[in-house]
């Protein structure tokens, strides 16, 4: 029986050394440990044995049954290891095939642009002021120093409204100056105001007559010209980076005085001039000033003790400089093809 | 404005500037040139004809002309003979680029070759003459023209409203002159040479009658004139500044507004009833044939000037036919007036005409310029014209100019601008631009010269010094000291929207920006016509309106995007919409904060159900994105809406807008197939709900699930389905979700089953199967009881 138990054993381990899969190696398993196993087959015939020979017949058996068992893991252990070894061949995907994004959605362009204005100017200490689009004339026109009849609101073409004479869509975001002075009573204040705007222009490539504005807003002790020039200079070097310069040339607005157009270096040619500037190395983006004695006054604070700037352009301008739209109607057609190249 | 570059150099005696660096210098002062055209001549030389003959073979009706051109004669084609041997032309040789911008060359017509050209004055940019060739009077052939005639340059100046002294050759060359650092030449007042008896007062008598709206009114008789054309200098002057030569009388007038930038207008004085210049508001229903041929009918609120019988002009636009100078003029009186700029605006806006005389007044002009426009117009009419000027001119003025004097301390100034302009630059700089500066002890005080109306106090002087000094001087800085108060940060209304955006963008959704104004027809259509605000004067008949609800603009997106070959839309919209307030309709109205979404090109009933339910589902994700906020709904309807798919959706049970899926009619309307499901709400008590939110401890125990499917009739709904099984369990329930329905297979008809996924659990101890199941029979007894609901296994 000694060298039959020998005989199963080897057979076993030969068995197991040779499984080429988990499969296979369960087999050898249940051939040879399972409860119908050939080890088990031999267990009935140990009271047959002479009680002398009993022990060591059952210790072999337990023996071989371990041994058996540590080549099956050992061989288990082994396919496993042979498995992961091969798992760059068995498992390959092509990994250039195009990928599956989940559906998302996008935000509209202008959105982002008038967040990342709104953030540079957040950290500059400003906070956002928001105000009516449907405005009085006083508001809009009278307190910022545009009396009715006067020739300079002849610049800024107005819708007016049925309800009321009073009433027109604000051309400018600049009547919540007076509204945050008002609101805010005591200076230092520091706003930044987007919003829609309206003028009664025709439509073409680069006007509208909706759009929309950000005006920014300081009103401090001491605030001078260099103090609006630093700003606009912060604003474009945080916007476009730090290579950008600013110039600011004198023009006229009846609410600021000095009044200026402020240009920023063409990004193209770095102020060399090319065809993008029109060969003068400079973009028009807005409009500024100092905010004029009469319209603080409007706004119930003293000219004598306070200064400030105001300075505005439309989100729209900004958002073709920074992508290169060249029609500016492309942002309220709302074609999905258009929409969805920006994030 | 247009202005001859060769003309400002000499008002401004500059000789050494070209004109790409002229036009710098003025836009970095403040005069934003536009454009530069230049009208070079050098390259022209002046030919003298020697022969023409008819081309030998061409059909077409050309010449063949010899042109001497000093050291060589040259053989050049052209299609006209209006130069005869002896005549002097212009001739441009090839390779020259002619001034209109065409460039010469060699060609050969049919055989005969052909050296160069004979130029047409509108070629040259002399005129507009494009019949013939242009003869000159003078010169030698061979010589460059521009001996004769000077080269020249035409700049476009955007000159703002403020400054209507500069709508002038004088104005801007004292700008220029300034900004280079000199000073003008010669005095602002020109002098008056002559003037013959009797004086011009008792020629003809002025009353003005409405002091109000003129401020001075100065005529000035001249006689013995003798209409004709004007000198080819001043044709030219006036051709380049866009102004069309008439006789020399008007031309004068014209030039000297162009000049000094005084309108002025010269009447036939014997064609003035009764010798007289009454300057009065107009009586009703008065009556002008005007010069531009228009018979315009008047009204009280515009101011004429009339002789003793009826209106002969209107004050500061335009002048009457009747009384206008004509060939046979030989007396005429010559008006330097003042007219009050809101008045003319407003006649002008009222008559729909705008003239070069009107646009000058409209922006307020001082009255002391009448007198120099009066003095120069004079002068050159005698030399121009033949006309001797009388003495004693009509100068009504009844209140004169008061002078403005600016007091400061030059540190003010400093304090403005954000530099340190030295003091004499700084006086240096207001005495170029004509202020008078008077100092003392470190107070000064300016008196701008009497045509600048526009400065008036302390900034404005601040402006003049920093355009001039240059303002690439001044330093850039950001404010910043030590502050005692400041606004706290906090979200803006804009960054919490964000969190709406992402949430949106998240589900799927692309965001679109579309008009507040719109066609309000089309919102008449929807129903959606009730306080809607219109505007006056629409550009288009499609912006007419503003919007009072955001669907209509959507729907019009999906069907853009679907005719662009996008059959299919998720978009939504955030933004305001416009509601006149019912309890002050005349007010501002009322501008809500809205979001609308809208899911397009759906191709059937169960596909408009699932995006119902996707709409629904993104909206709560939304809300929940603002506040920490639940949302109910109830079955509504809505003129927008299907008449079975439509809630209303409630926060506390306030009303905050629709979902559901649209009305076909509705698609109809903006041509849309398919169907499609929509939603708009009010943002406004969402975002003013509170949105703090609160950690909550992670239970201890498990969590038993159940499903139940609950079959009822069609129309019990969801919602109170699950408000019985919330009230029927107590506490040990967790959560109840409706997750499916179900029709069809062995339910009665009319019948439907809803299924529930059922999660119980307590704070204190693992639940145990029989007591979730005593839970479970309470719901099922409520359920039955109170909807008649049967379960299935």
């Amino acid at each position: 029986m000694l060298a039959e138990i020998l005989e199963i054993r080897d057979s076993g381990l030969a068995a197991a050394a040779q499984a080429d899969s988990d499969e296979a190696l369960e087999q050898v398993r249940i051939q040879y440990l399972g409860r119908k196993g050939r080890f088990s087959t031999l267990t009935p015939r140990l009271p047959l044995l002479p009680p002398e020979e009993r022990p060591r017949v059952g210790e072999l058996i337990n023996e071989s049954k371990r041994a058996i068992e540590e080549a099956v893991a050992a061989r288990s252990a082994q396919l496993a290891r042979e498995r992961l070894e091969r798992l760059g061949d068995t498992e390959a995907i092509d990994v250039t095939f195009p990928g599956t994004p989940p559906a998302l959605g996008r935000l509209h362009v202008l959105t982002l642009v008038q967040r990342e204005i709104e953030t540079v100017m957040e950290t500059l200490g400003y906070h956002v002021e928001i105000g009516p689009d449907v405005e009085t004339d006083w508001y809009n026109f009278e307190a910022l120093n545009l009396p009715v009849g006067h020739a300079s609101r002849d610049m800024q073409d107005t819708f007016f409204m049925n309800a009321s004479e009073e009433l027109l869509l604000r051309t400018h975001t600049s009547p919540m100056q007076i509204r945050a002075m008002e609101r805010l009573k005591t200076p230092p204040i520091y706003a930044a105001i987007p919003g829609r705007t309206f003028r009664r222009d025709a439509t073409d490539p680069s006007h509208l007559s909706q759009f929309m504005q950000v005006e920014a807003l300081a009103i401090d002790e001491g605030i001078t010209v260099g103090d609006l020039k630093g700003t606009i200079l912060y604003f474009a070097q945080s916007l476009w980076g730090a290579d950008r310069r600013i110039r600011i040339r004198p023009s006229f607005f009846p609410y600021t005085e000095p009044s200026f157009e402020f240009d920023l270096s063409c990004g193209v040619c770095g102020g060399e001039g090319c065809r993008t500037c029109g060969g003068d190395g400079w973009l028009e983006v807005g409009g500024c000033g100092m905010i004029h004695p009469n319209v603080l006054r409007n706004g119930g604070i003293d000219p004598e003790r306070y200064s400030g700037f105001a300075w505005g352009f439309g989100i729209e301008r900004i958002a073709m400089l920074k992508y290169d739209v060249d029609d500016i109607r492309l942002f309220y057609e709302n074609d999905l093809r258009f929409l969805e190249q920006f994030a | 404005m247009r202005v001859s570059y060769q003309w400002l150099c000499e008002l401004a005696g500059v000789n050494d500037v070209p004109p790409d660096r002229g036009a710098q210098v003025l836009t970095m002062a403040g005069w934003n040139v536009e454009s530069v055209t230049l009208l070079d001549l050098s390259e022209i030389r002046v030919g003298g004809v020697i022969s023409l003959e008819p081309h030998p073979t061409s059909r077409n009706p050309l010449w063949v002309y010899q042109v001497d051109l000093g050291n060589e004669t040259r053989q050049i084609i052209a299609g006209v003979d209006n130069a005869v041997p002896g005549s002097l032309v212009p001739v441009a040789l090839p390779g020259t680029t002619v001034p209109n911008g065409a460039v010469v060359r060699d060609l050969k017509i049919a055989g005969v070759a052909g050296q160069g050209m004979l130029c047409a004055a509108d070629e040259l940019l002399l005129g507009d003459d494009h019949s013939g060739i242009m003869l000159l009077d003078e010169g030698e052939p061979g010589q460059p023209l521009d001996e004769l005639i000077p080269s020249d340059a035409v700049l476009d100046v955007e000159v703002t409203p403020n400054r209507p002294d500069c709508l002038s050759h004088l104005g801007l060359a004292r700008e220029l002159a300034a900004a280079l650092g000199r000073s003008l030449p010669g005095d602002f007042m020109p002098p008056f040479t002559g003037g013959i008896e009797p004086p011009g007062t008792e020629l003809v008598k002025v009353d003005i009658e409405a002091p109000d709206l003129c401020r001075r009114y100065i005529g000035a008789v001249i006689s013995g004139v003798t209409v004709g054309a004007s000198p080819r200098w001043l044709q030219r002057r006036l051709r380049l500044c866009g102004v069309r030569p008439i006789s020399n009388v008007v031309d004068v007038t014209n030039y000297v507004a162009l000049e000094y930038g005084q309108p002025l207008h010269a009447f036939d004085l014997e064609r003035l009833e009764g010798k007289r210049i009454i300057v009065r508001r107009a009586r009703s229903s008065e009556r002008l044939l005007c010069l531009d041929g228009e018979d315009r009918t008047l009204t009280p609120e515009m101011l004429v000037i009339a002789d003793a019988e009826r209106p002969v002009a209107l004050a500061g636009i335009i002048g009457g036919e009747e009384s206008a100078v004509t060939d046979s003029t030989t007396e005429i009186l010559l008006e330097a007036a003042n007219f009050d700029g809101v008045n003319v605006r407003a006649t002008s806006r009222a008559i729909r005409l705008r003239t070069e005389a009107s646009s000058r007044f409209e922006k307020g002009l001082s009255p002391e310029l009448a007198l120099a426009g009066a003095r120069r117009a004079a002068t050159l009419l005698s030399q121009v014209a033949g006309g001797q000027v009388h003495v004693g001119w009509a100068d009504e003025y009844p209140r004169p100019q008061e002078p403005v004097r600016v007091h400061f301390r030059p540190e003010q100034i400093d304090a403005i601008l954000g530099v340190h302009v030295p003091l004499e630059e700084m006086e240096a700089i207001l005495q170029r631009l004509g202020f008078q500066v008077r100092v003392q002890d470190g107070d000064w005080d300016v008196l701008p010269p009497v045509f600048r109306l526009d400065v008036t106090m302390r900034a404005d002087v601040a402006e003049e010094v920093g355009r001039i000094y240059g303002y690439d001087k001044v330093p850039p800085t950001l404010p910043g000291r030590r502050r005692t108060r400041w606004v706290p940060a906090a979200p803006s209304v804009e960054r919490r929207l964000d969190s709406v955006r992402h949430a949106l963008a998240g589900s799927g959704l692309t965001e679109v920006l579309t008009q507040a104004l719109v066609d309000g027809s089309l919102l008449d259509r929807m129903g959606l016509g009730e306080g809607m605000l219109q505007v006056v004067n629409p550009v288009s008949e499609g912006q007419d309106s503003l919007r009072t609800s955001l669907l209509p603009s959507l729907l019009e997106v999906a069907a853009a995007n679907r005719n662009r070959g996008r059959a299919a839309v998720f978009v939504f919209e955030i933004g305001r919409v416009y509601l006149r307030r019912p309890a002050e309709p005349e007010g501002q109205p009322a501008e809500p904060q809205r979001l609308a979404a809208l899911r397009s090109g759906l191709a059937t009933a169960s596909g408009g159900r699932s995006a119902f339910l996707e709409l629904k589902g993104a909206l709560e994700r939304t809300i929940d994105s603002l506040a920490p906020l639940k949302l109910t709904y109830e079955r509504s309807s809505s003129p927008l809406f299907h008449p079975g798919r439509c809630a209303r959706v409630l926060l506390q049970g306030r009303q905050l807008g629709y979902l559901g899926e649209l009305h076909p009619t509705v698609l109809e309307m903006v041509d849309l197939e398919g169907r499609a499901a929509a939603l708009e709400i009010d943002l406004e008590p969402v975002l003013a709900a509170d949105p703090t939110r609160r950690a909550r401890p992670l239970p201890r125990f498990p969590a038993v699930n159940r499903d139940l499917a609950v079959v009822v009739a069609e129309r019990v709904e969801a919602a109170s389905l699950q408000a019985t099984i919330e009230s029927a369990a107590g506490e040990l329930l967790e959560s109840a979700r409706a997750f499916d329905e179900y029709r069809g297979g062995q339910l009665p008809p009319g019948c439907k089953s809803v299924a529930f996924a059922l999660t119980f659990r307590t704070q204190e101890r693992t639940l145990t199967d029989p007591e979730v199941d005593a839970v479970v029979q309470r719901i099922k007894t409520a359920l039955a009881e109170r909807h008649g609901a049967t379960f299935r296994e």
